[in-house]
């Protein structure tokens, strides 16, 4: 049967329910690591969930695990933190926070296709969250400068002077996350159907087999469907154990 | 297999230069911030609070708690009033958030202080107040280090 366009449309958006739980994951990551962390100021994990969002599973997910973190915490912050501040302060901050998230999602969909299973694709993203920290960081100064700071009389080079120990922490905080969940997130990823990894590099060719030995070299063959590639993958491993060990 | 010795180097190499910018970036912040202040015998202080609307006046008193934000506690334990603040761990320090009620934020206003005239440049626990300082809190608009 048929499914309607919208299914369909939806479908090609989310991808399969893999996808979905590891979208959900990140967003549980950025909310509960922003929570848990308050009393470390800008030391966050709503960066690493946006920059792993576009860059690992791309999609609507670029937009919607930003979205769906900021969507949680704005209400909390501004209502349990800071609830006193004007509401035109909030609303402007808010949309500062949130574009800036949502470059950091699109920034991280514009690095996935080098984004693969490899120690490299983690230095890449570690590597690139530092310029992209302090981007992130100087848009939504501007915001705080717009709606907090001009009003008071005081111009944007002091708000960038107090705001440098900030920035410095919160490049510490994506040095350190950014690394940490980007391998679980990769590891979880690649392992969605107990794959071996591919890369998109030209494949090397085994080269000659010594005598009495078998080299297994993961990607030669290809699944079909999830049944068969459990089945590939099982003999991989039992020539791997049976004829290396 | 090369590639696999490959990835392998580069997993160290990578280990180590995330290791060492952390560690130095750690080490950075963590000497760019204001030392603790040490306890000292006890000072003569005065304290006055401006809520915009209603002043608090206390002191002066001799006191041997000697740092901005423990001498506001004092106070407002003797003269009951509340006083509500969030503690950071990065950067290490107190932010007052509210002082008798008046909370930051309302009206663009914020909560800071100045002791003998000077402004305010670092969390409230960690400025230290000497023999015959004038500790002034003021609910205004954000002066910037000015």
């Amino acid at each position: 049967m048929a499914s309607a366009p919208w299914r369909r449309v939806v479908v090609r958006g989310l991808g399969n329910g893999r996808a979905v739980q590891l979208g959900l994951g990140l967003v549980l990551v950025g909310v509960l690591g922003k929570l848990l962390l308050l009393s470390y100021a800008n030391f966050e994990t709503v960066f690493v969930a946006c920059l792993l969002a576009g860059s690992l599973l791309g999609r609507w997910y670029t937009v919607l695990v930003p979205l769906a973190v900021l969507l949680i915490l704005q209400p909390l912050y501004w209502g349990a933190l800071y609830p006193n501040f004007a509401l035109e302060a909030m609303a402007g901050i808010s949309f500062f926070v949130v574009t800036g998230y949502l470059f950091v999602g699109l920034a991280g969909r514009g690095l996935k296709p080098r984004v693969l299973f490899r120690i490299q694709s983690v230095a890449l993203l570690t590597t690139v969250s530092v310029p992209l920290t302090v981007a992130y960081d100087l848009w939504t100064d501007v915001g705080e400068w717009y709606f907090l700071a001009r009003p008071a009389g005081i111009g944007f080079v002091t708000v960038l002077q107090l705001q440098f120990p900030f920035t410095l922490i919160h490049i510490l905080s994506s040095l350190i996350f950014v690394p940490l969940f980007g391998s679980i997130f990769l590891v979880l990823m690649h392992h969605e159907l107990d794959l071996p990894h591919r890369s998109a590099e030209p494949r090397e060719g085994p080269g000659p087999v010594p005598a009495g030995r078998c080299i297994v070299w993961p990607g030669v063959l290809t699944p079909s469907s999830p049944r068969e590639s459990k089945l590939i993958w099982s003999a991989y491993k039992y020539l791997y154990f049976h004829v290396h060990l | 297999m090369a590639p696999r010795s490959s990835e392998r180097q580069w997993a160290v190499v990578f280990a180590m230069a995330l290791v060492l910018s952390v560690g130095g970036l750690y080490g950075y912040i963590r000497s760019s911030q204001p030392a603790a202040v040490a306890p000292r015998g006890p000072v003569l202080a005065t304290l006055t609070i401006e809520g915009g609307g209603w002043t608090i006046r206390y002191g002066p008193v001799s006191t041997t708690n000697n740092t901005v934000f423990a001498f506001l506690r004092e106070a407002s334990e003797r003269m009951h009033f509340e006083v509500r603040y969030v503690t950071y761990t990065i950067p290490e320090g107190v932010l007052v958030t509210s002082i008798n009620g008046t909370a930051n934020g309302s009206g663009g206003r914020f909560w800071q202080y100045w002791v003998d005239g000077h402004y305010g440049d670092r969390a409230a626990d960690r400025r230290e107040i000497t023999d015959g300082a004038s500790v002034v809190w003021t609910f205004t608009i954000p002066q910037g280090g000015g």
